[in-house]
């Protein structure tokens, strides 16, 4: 039978059943829970929990842990996960697998514990130096964390990258009926061809990451893979939509109310949620009306950052004659009569397009 | 269905909300609990939201209840957002004005303290109101209800209140 858990807690015990042998991080609400059930749990199951000094220290560990191949993982919230940025970079310069988890309280700085997307940016532009990407995957349920952490480590490894969860606040903080995977085992250590464990030319730092002239050709290859790989996204009554919400996390949750509501109006009306955001699943767009009359983004941001993302999939899918709106709705994920309202005003020509 | 339990820090209103997500797991259906945390929490107001049904549930914070349970004064706020033709339940032993709803919901007064206090069990004046939603609505059935809280309280070690709590049940049930 399933199970009622905390967003906080399956997203532990999520990473423990996927392999994680390692987690280093430092407190920081609305994800503390993380680190308090693993500093529990890890002992239990002979694992390694480190509370670190700091979170850049906790990162720094990671890149340890990870150079002799251990599946590891850090979590954190607002300026806390802005800390860890620079190792991020070296994790990627390095080409380091290592498991990311952002529960976003809104922003910038201290922000407050209020739930929000304000790290959109940061997570698909990157807050580090230097030109890279994370794999970023956006969950809109407990069960969905849960089912995408048991997935990050071999994605991760595969491109020998690190993969970021981005959740939210209210998702961390709330409570589901799930169900979990069997406990798996990572690749042991002589499985991987990258790690350095001071064995024959295994004592240089850097095995197998690509030498100056040919950085720029792996780093292409590698983006390219990825993009090719790794889209994901849920569509929703798209087919015959003449108009489009995207939204991810917690507002497809509620747009997908507002769909039901103006569907049973007469209203032509879907959703296309990325779980993906980077990559950014463009492909999903193939399967909207060439003639759709206006997509919408619908996040809690205060200004907009999906919709960037938006108009981009839409010309890159030759659909970037129609125009994109945004219902930006900051600190307060939008209630499905918010949307509703907000499609309608659309609809009439009320509201101004942002693309 | 959607439900929310609001009232003071300390009332129960937290644990209200997720004894009754456990009953609508074991009656199968998918469920969501979320709580309010952070400032709201800190100064005293309380409240959590159970969302369940056979299908797929939208966000989780309240948005348009079924049923309202107002533990204090403050949290009559809530009752604005209830559906046409909801519930709300009134805490009388801590809200003092008159509830009038211009009959566009159904209210019904419950001096929870004194019921549960009447069953030896002060402290269970949170579980006192979850018997009268169940009636009121008819959303599980009793028998179940009373397993899922003998279980709830067994899992958090405090198994030996079971039958004072099922005692708390029945009052608010069998007003």
């Amino acid at each position: 039978m399933k199970e009622l858990w905390k967003g906080n807690h399956a997203i532990a015990e999520a990473a423990l059943r996927a392999g994680c042998k390692f987690y280093a991080g430092y407190p920081i609400t609305p994800q503390t829970e993380v680190g308090e059930y693993l500093s529990g749990r890890m002992p239990e199951l002979g694992r390694t929990f480190i509370q670190a000094e700091n979170e850049m220290s906790a990162c720094y560990m990671l890149q340890g842990a990870s150079s002799t191949g251990m599946r590891c993982m850090t979590s954190s919230s607002g300026p806390g996960f802005a800390l860890k940025q620079e190792a991020i970079g070296y994790l990627c310069s390095n080409w380091l697998p290592a498991l990311f988890v952002n529960v976003i309280r809104w922003g910038p700085g201290l922000g407050s514990l209020d739930s929000a997307q304000s790290d959109y940016f940061q997570a698909t532009r990157g807050g580090s130096n230097g030109d890279y990407r994370l794999v970023v995957l956006a969950p809109a349920s407990i069960q969905e964390t849960i089912d995408l952490i048991y997935e990050s480590y071999e994605i991760a490894e595969k491109y020998r990258n690190p993969v970021e969860i981005l959740s939210e606040a209210a998702l961390g903080q709330m409570m589901e009926a799930v169900e979990f995977p069997e406990f798996k085992e990572g690749p042991k250590q002589e499985e991987l061809d990258w790690v350095w464990n001071g064995v024959g030319d295994r004592h240089k730092f850097n095995h197998g990451t690509p030498l100056y002239a040919d950085k720029p050709r792996r780093v292409r290859e590698k983006i390219a893979l990825m993009e090719a790989n790794e889209q994901r996204w849920e569509n929703y009554l798209v087919e015959d939509a003449d108009y489009v919400i995207v939204a991810y996390g917690i507002p497809s949750r509620t747009s997908r109310e507002a769909i039901d509501k103006l569907r049973a109006k007469g209203v032509k009306i879907g959703m296309v949620r990325p779980i993906s955001l980077w990559p950014f699943p463009w492909k999903a767009f193939d399967e909207v009306k060439s003639d759709v009359k206006a997509f919408m983004s619908v996040e809690t941001t205060d200004a907009g950052q999906l919709v960037e993302d938006v108009a981009l999939a839409a010309k890159k899918s030759g659909r970037g004659a129609a125009p994109v709106y945004g219902l930006f709705t900051g600190q307060n994920f939008a209630r499905p009569s918010e949307i509703v309202e907000f499609v309608e005003r659309v609809m009439n020509g009320e509201e101004k397009e942002v693309f | 269905m959607e439900i929310v339990f609001a009232g003071f820090g300390g009332q129960g209103v937290l644990t209200s909300g997720l004894i009754v997500a456990e009953m609508a797991i074991h009656a199968g259906k998918n469920v969501t609990w979320m709580p309010a945390y952070g400032p709201s929490m800190r100064g005293g107001k309380a409240y959590s939201v159970v969302k369940f049904t056979d299908g797929v549930i939208g966000g989780p914070d309240c948005d348009e209840p079924d049923v309202v349970v107002a533990m204090n004064g403050p949290s009559l706020e809530f009752a604005q957002k209830l559906k046409d033709g909801g519930l709300l339940i009134v805490n009388t032993d801590a809200v003092d004005e008159k509830v009038d709803m211009g009959g566009r919901v159904k209210v019904v007064e419950v001096p929870c303290t004194t019921l549960a206090q009447g069953v030896n069990n002060i402290k269970a004046a949170n579980i006192v109101t979850i018997g009268t939603v169940i009636k009121e609505t008819g959303m599980f059935d009793i028998e179940d209800a009373k397993t899922v809280l003998k279980e709830y309280f067994e899992s958090h070690g405090k198994g030996k209140f079971a039958a004072a709590n099922e005692a708390a049940l029945m009052a608010g049930y069998d007003l």
